[in-house]
């Protein structure tokens, strides 16, 4: 159990980005309480935030300086003042905020099969450890969503259970097929578009996690629970909804 | 009523102020890289300071005009010649249906800017016409939506004071060899104490590997203590990032959204067009500046545009 309480850091990111963050860990409690500073703020609708990046113990306010300096004139506060002022008010609101998301676990099937797993071997390889159990670990976890990044809709998940941990491709692959599952130290993650990528991959999805014509645009957001569970080859094409 | 790419460029393409609001889905900003040169030339024109431009690097496009238009060349310095004649930047210029506009060589500068009066009719995605890697093809065209207001007093052949005031204080600023400026970043007390020497005097180069997402960097290869690889968090443009090999690079309007190396530093604002319009054998410094006096340099500059 991570204690946070006073716990709270607030730095400036250069000239246009305020940084509020937790103790450096990946845990599901840290990133929690980083959402709902997220939510908090959000819907507070400041007109000189341009965006709200929540990662891991982190949360990146990307401001507009000139916005920004109008309404810290008009309302007496320092960036500073403000920023501690939102923790404060927070903490205050906090309770009302404790049960507003009731976590829903994303079901996605993946086909576990090694014409798509192309790093399953390696993995049982430097592991120690079969296939199935590779497979058989990796759906029987559910994951949090500690961001999005790297390409539209890139899903950082985590974490793994320690048996299938395994660092990324010294040298990244120069392309990695949309939908591919992928493992990168107790990390797990899922490639929205073909990529350039270094994780070991260890099977595919038939989902479309990011159609940029869509209102939704990415099948996750940061905070959410996600299970994977195995299809077979022929389940994988009767879903795909990869453009071929 | 439209403009067509004759010859395509190495790396060009249509910008704007950038694409914000969705950068927690790993959706980057993209954006003009010298945003004051994309906002004199969207000035010069009296468009509005965030109308889409052509923003060009050599070998650049050249565009033949299928219809009458104004249009202004800022930033670099590529020789621009309509029907091999060369034509001035800075300058409202009309061009004719069946102008060929051509770009001869790399004279000063790293990236030009091309307004159009009007806006440029292309693809708009969550409020913004700019994109990761979409480059301006061959034989793509491009129609204007013009305003309905006459512009042919934008011809007239003296600037105004304030225009040619703005001109002057924003191509003092490009040129200019004073150090770039930087705010440290979370991983500035990590470096040894000589790699901080070196990073605060040592001469920095911009790599011929620069490209729209990051500018990587030749110079002295800094250490730190010891190294230790950061939770990823959000990275902005301007982000001074250290890799692993002791390399720097620093974020540019493409960038990720995430990042996970180690972070120095943020240049200023206001110094990335500066950095955008450095070219490759150009050695520059480093000085540092703290965020209440980088807000005040903002301010004054935003000013600048202001009537």
């Amino acid at each position: 159990m991570v204690s946070i309480k006073n716990k709270w850091n607030i730095r400036c990111l250069g000239d246009h980005a305020l940084v509020f963050s937790l103790p450096a860990l990946i845990n599901e409690k840290i990133a929690n309480q980083l959402l709902l500073l997220n939510h908090f703020i959000s819907n507070k609708r400041f007109s000189f935030i341009k965006d709200l990046i929540p990662a891991y113990h982190t949360l990146t306010l990307i401001y507009d300086i000139e916005t920004l300096f109008t309404f810290l004139q008009k309302n007496n506060f320092t960036l500073q003042s403000w920023a501690e002022k939102m923790i404060a008010d927070f903490e205050v609101a906090h309770p009302s905020y404790l049960h507003l998301e009731t976590k829903k676990i994303i079901q996605i099937p993946v086909c576990y099969d090694t014409i798509f797993g192309i790093d399953l071997e390696n993995i049982k390889t430097n592991n120690k450890i079969s296939i199935e159990e590779i497979i058989k670990t990796h759906f029987e976890n559910i994951y949090t969503v500690y961001c999005l990044g790297f390409l539209p809709g890139f899903t950082y998940m985590g974490i793994v259970n320690e048996k299938i941990i395994h660092p990324r491709h010294s040298q990244p692959r120069a392309k990695v097929i949309a939908g591919s599952v992928g493992i990168a130290g107790a990390q797990t993650g899922i490639y929205p578009t073909n990529s350039p990528g270094g994780w070991q991959i260890i099977g595919r999805t038939p989902l479309q996690i990011f159609d940029r014509h869509t209102s939704k645009l990415a099948l996750f957001n940061t905070g959410d629970q996600v299970q994977f569970y195995p299809i077979s080859l022929e389940e994988f094409h009767s879903i795909n909804q990869h453009e071929m | 009523m439209s403009i067509q790419i004759h010859k395509q460029g190495l790396s060009d393409s249509i910008q704007d102020s950038g694409r914000y609001g969705y950068q927690h889905m790993g959706i980057q900003v993209n954006g003009c890289i010298d945003y004051l040169s994309a906002r004199l030339a969207n000035t010069l024109l009296q468009n509005d300071i965030e109308n889409p431009v052509f923003e060009i690097h050599f070998p650049a496009s050249s565009f033949t005009f299928l219809s009458a238009q104004i249009i202004c060349i800022t930033g670099a310095n590529f020789v621009p010649v309509l029907n091999e004649q060369s034509i001035p930047l800075f300058t409202p210029i009309q061009m004719n249906a069946g102008d060929c506009l051509q770009f001869l060589q790399p004279l000063d500068g790293r990236t030009a800017y091309m307004a159009v009066k009007g806006v440029i009719n292309c693809e708009e995605w969550l409020d913004s016409y700019s994109f990761t890697n979409r480059r301006l093809q061959k034989n793509e065209e491009f129609s204007i939506m013009k305003e309905s207001a006459d512009s042919s007093s934008l011809l007239n052949n003296t600037k105004t004071a304030f225009l040619e005031n703005l001109t002057h204080k924003v191509q003092a600023h490009l040129q200019n060899h004073l150090p770039i400026r930087i705010i440290p970043g979370p991983a500035w007390n990590t470096l040894e104490a000589n790699s901080i020497q070196q990073l605060l005097h040592g001469h920095f180069e911009i790599s011929s590997q620069a490209n729209r997402m990051g500018f990587p960097l030749k110079g002295p290869v800094l250490f730190q203590q010891k190294s230790e690889e950061p939770l990823s968090s959000a990275v902005t443009r301007g982000t001074l990032q250290l890799l692993p090999s002791g390399e720097l690079i620093v974020l540019m309007a493409d960038h990720q959204t995430i990042g996970g190396y180690a972070n120095l530093g943020q240049i200023i604002l206001v110094d990335l067009p500066r950095l955008a319009q450095l070219k490759k054998e150009s050695p520059f410094t480093f000085s540092l500046v703290n965020v209440e006096e980088a807000h005040q340099i903002y301010l004054k500059i935003n000013e600048w545009f202001k009537h």
